[in-house]
């Protein structure tokens, strides 16, 4: 636990996965804990399928809702492609990347106008940006776990597993607890207990 | 369960977005009407307003369109009790009539307009300032810094109104809107007021702008109120003057703009190094406090999000209270920043650092450069319409009934909503291939560039009529436009278009919902802003009235009926009118999750598919092509077996189940 600095994270990922959802979870859990937080969303017109990405600023001197360039601590990527736009653009240099490598290919690849980049070049490209690179098939592990609809909460446990959060982890884990949907709770906390398994086993 | 904004605790600290932030300020204030039209970022506003306004016993209503919200809202103030109507920036423009007026006769209860812009244009059709129209019309314009602020302004505008009596601007942008922050709750004020009507209230006639003594006197009464607002832009905390002893540099920074400035002082490590003018009140802006700023210091750095609405007007204040003042800002005089696109973090810290020409702390040119290495490979994720959305078949049938018109250049016009996603093209896309270059039998491409033509809500079938009797020749001429968008602002250019003999086919693409902006009920929907039920209106029977020649319902799914329907609009010499009906997919989902309804994803059969990608050109983000086998393939968790796909295979080798 870091509670001296000010922490950048940002969930990237694609419309439908869940990353408004996360970031609001850790804001909200840092406010729990005493802490100024801010998140700042940004999406597509498309309602779902299009790339989302959430900022989220906690500590003190937290003002505007966005991470500045080069200065993100922890990027979140629910979805590669998503997680390496994001990355070459903000990811900080002593930053950490958590990476699921299940891909979800966009139209323009989708019609062959556009060509998705290899798993292996979407690591070793963050590696380059960052440094550490968490790379998982989260989306294996968390129907693994029960419910690819967890793949969200399966990723802030790998957060967490980096202990680069500045509040306890239980707080974290009541703050998900209370805002996934009733009735997902327990399915919701083991697929986050499994995601900080799995990222402790790496880092 | 009480929702979180509707809570009566205070001092509770909790994270809200800046949208909810406003609505619990007038919630706090102890608003009993609300209205509003939706528009991105300003939706949640009245979203949650009207998931608690029955708890809280006030009325809420999701207006046809601004205007109407604007006036029901105006309707509410000038029989005394706390009223609030909320829009996006282009929805200003739609009520500068009233707007422009209201303030002749000023309001009785507090009356709160909020209006949230979106430089960046992330979900507009321009980047407006509407601080602008809050100096024109000349009311108190807040623009809050963060959530905090919102929440605490759209609390006491309900005051300052009453005590004004005239309506209180709130500009958001974005940024705050779209953004969560810490919020401390107040108290709520419980008193709930009954409606009065007195129509001499301290003036004559005083609801009637034409009425005695003169229009001219109710513009007096309105100047008369000036110094009223003055005292307190003057004093209240919302803007703050820190003059650092010696500084010869000083910042002058508004609402948003304010966070990113503090944050580059810090950065630069400029701390206790420069005096610092943190604006709430863009209009009226606090003279006296910039006085005081002008004369400590030699510079001033302009920060504001969107236009130089403050710079132009400390300009001119510093003509008469500190000639002499180097100021920069947006404006071409020593321009530090643009004068369009939202700020960044970034954007801020360069250009304070380039005024003071001081290192901005610079990434090195070898991660430049590795940065531009892997930025080549990042591919494009262009906006699409959901898999099985109903525009796909209109946008499909579309496409084929012109291409079967005989016109050489039609011309489609669009408007705004979900369909406007038929003229955003696909982004890898270098340019639109013109369709000679593809093969006869499948040159339709993707109805992702179907929309010529595309402004602003209900533009379409203005645009269209003009196009017709300016006599254009080479094509049909045809408009789009949503269920939501039809009430808003097309049934006078239908009236319009039958009065005065235009040739065009307008197309209403009716799936019962304002999808875009986040599900809001409409007309069309049956259900009102609190949940209450109500008669659906049929669009082909108002069409019909208003004149319409050719009126037909079409199926999107059912892709032959709705180019069938869409043909005959075309021939028909007159005004013609298509609405194709299916319910919105994601609504569709919804019910059928709830109702247990088992969906059985379409599949591909391998041995028949040839790889022709006729299906790809529907766009249906649900269909992808396999690059080692050459074949068409269906996301079975995203396919919501609509059947569009399976019509258009001439092979048949997509059917559900893909049981064949």
């Amino acid at each position: 636990m870091n509670k001296t600095k000010d922490l950048n994270l940002i969930v990237a990922g694609v419309g439908g996965q869940g990353s408004v959802l996360a970031s609001h979870i850790v804001a909200d859990a840092a406010v729990r804990a005493g802490l100024k937080a801010r998140v700042g969303e940004t999406f597509g017109a498309a309602m779902r399928g299009g790339a989302v990405s959430s900022h989220i600023r906690i500590g003190e001197d937290v003002q505007g809702p966005l991470v500045a360039e080069d200065k993100l601590d922890i990027l979140i990527a629910l979805e590669p492609l998503e997680g390496l736009r994001i990355g070459v653009k903000y990811l900080s240099p002593t930053g950490i990347a958590i990476l699921n490598t299940k891909a979800v290919p966009s139209i323009d690849v989708n019609i062959g106008k556009a060509t998705y980049p290899e798993i292996s070049t979407i690591v070793s490209s963050l590696e380059r940006l960052c440094k550490k690179v968490v790379a998982i098939d989260a989306t294996g592990l968390s129907i693994k776990s029960g419910s690819a609809k967890t793949l969200n909460m399966l990723m802030l446990g790998m957060a967490a597993a980096t202990e680069l959060l500045p509040f306890p982890i239980e707080i974290l884990k009541e703050t998900i607890r209370e805002r996934v949907p009733k009735g997902t709770e327990d399915l919701n906390m083991k697929a986050f207990d499994v995601g900080y398994k799995a990222a402790k086993e790496l880092l | 369960m009480v929702h979180v904004v509707a809570e009566d605790k205070i001092g509770k600290r909790t994270l809200l977005m800046g949208n909810e932030a406003i609505a619990r300020g007038a919630i706090e204030a102890g608003i009993q009407l609300a209205a509003a039209y939706p528009g991105t970022p300003s939706s949640e506003v009245m979203e949650t307003l009207a998931t608690v306004a029955d708890d809280l016993g006030f009325y809420a209503e999701w207006s046809t369109n601004e205007m109407v919200a604007f006036e029901v809202a105006s309707g509410a103030a000038i029989t005394g009790v706390r009223s609030l109507v909320c829009m996006k920036n282009a929805g200003l423009n739609v009520v500068m009539d009233m707007f422009m007026t209201l303030v002749y006769s000023g309001v009785r209860g507090g009356y709160l307009i909020v209006v949230a812009d979106d430089p960046g244009a992330h979900y507009s059709s321009n980047e407006q300032d509407t601080r602008f129209a809050a100096m024109y019309a000349n009311i108190l314009c807040f623009e809050p810094a963060n959530q905090q602020e919102a929440k605490d302004m759209a609390r006491i505008a309900f005051e300052l109104s009453e005590k004004f009596e005239l309506p209180v601007f709130l500009r958001s942008v974005t940024r705050l809107s779209h953004a969560s922050g810490d919020v401390t709750y107040g108290d709520m004020r419980k008193e709930k007021r009954k409606a009065i009507f007195d129509r001499h209230w301290k003036l004559p006639y005083r609801w009637n702008v034409y009425g005695p003594p003169s229009t001219v006197s109710k513009h007096v009464w309105l100047f008369s109120r000036a110094p009223l607002v003055k005292e307190f832009v003057e004093s209240t905390e919302f803007n703050t003057l820190e003059i650092v002893k010696g500084a010869r540099v000083g910042i002058i920074a508004s609402g948003i703009g304010s966070s990113y400035a503090r944050e580059a002082v810090r950065g630069l490590g400029l701390d206790g190094r420069v005096s610092f003018l943190k604006i709430g009140t863009p209009y009226p802006l606090p003279e006296k406090k910039i006085g005081q700023l002008l004369n400590s210091v030699e510079k001033v750095i302009m920060i504001e999000e969107g236009d130089p609405v403050v710079e132009m007007q400390v300009r001119a204040l510093s003509n008469s209270l500190a000639p002499g003042r180097k100021i920069s800002g947006k404006m071409a005089i020593d321009q530090i920043l643009n004068p369009y696109d939202e700020l960044t973090p970034n954007v801020v810290a360069a250009a304070i650092a380039k005024f003071l020409d001081i290192k901005f702390e610079e990434i090195s040119k070898s991660r430049l450069e590795a940065k531009a290495e892997i930025r080549k490979l990042v591919a494009p994720r262009s906006s699409t319409l959901c898999a099985g959305c109903p525009h796909l078949g209109t946008y499909w049938a579309l496409k084929v009934a012109l291409r079967r018109s005989g016109g050489k250049v039609w011309i489609v016009n669009g408007d705004i909503g979900c369909y406007e996603q038929g003229g955003y093209g696909i982004f890898a896309t270098k340019l639109a291939p013109s369709f000679v270059d593809h093969s006869v039998k499948y040159d339709i491409d993707t109805p992702y560039d179907t929309l010529d033509t595309n402004y602003i809500m209900g533009g379409g079938i203005g645009l269209s009529q003009g196009e017709f009797h300016a006599k254009y020749e080479d094509g049909a001429i045809v408009a789009v436009a949503g269920d939501s968008t039809f009430f808003h602002a097309c049934m006078p250019a239908i009236v319009n278009a039958v009065y005065n003999k235009a040739k065009v086919t307008f197309l209403v693409l009716d799936n019962a919902w304002t999808a875009m902006t986040g599900h809001q009920p409409n007309p069309t929907t049956g259900m009102t802003a609190m949940g209450q039920q109500s008669p659906i209106f049929r669009i082909e029977e108002i069409v019909k009235s208003l004149g319409a020649g050719l009126v037909k319902v079409a199926d999107p799914y059912n892709l032959k009926e709705a180019r069938e329907a869409i043909e005959e609009g075309i021939k028909y010499p007159g005004v013609s009118v298509i609405i194709t009906r299916r319910l919105c997919t994601l609504q569709y989902l919804r019910e059928a999750r709830k109702s247990k309804t088992k969906i059985v994803p379409y599949a591909v059969n391998k041995e028949k598919c040839t790889g022709c990608k006729i299906c790809i050109q529907l766009g249906c983000p649900a269909i992808d092509f396999e690059d080692g086998s050459k074949k068409a393939g269906i996301d079975p968790l995203t396919c919501t077996a609509c059947d569009m796909c399976a019509q258009l295979c001439p092979f048949r080798a997509i059917s559900p189940g893909g049981s064949q």
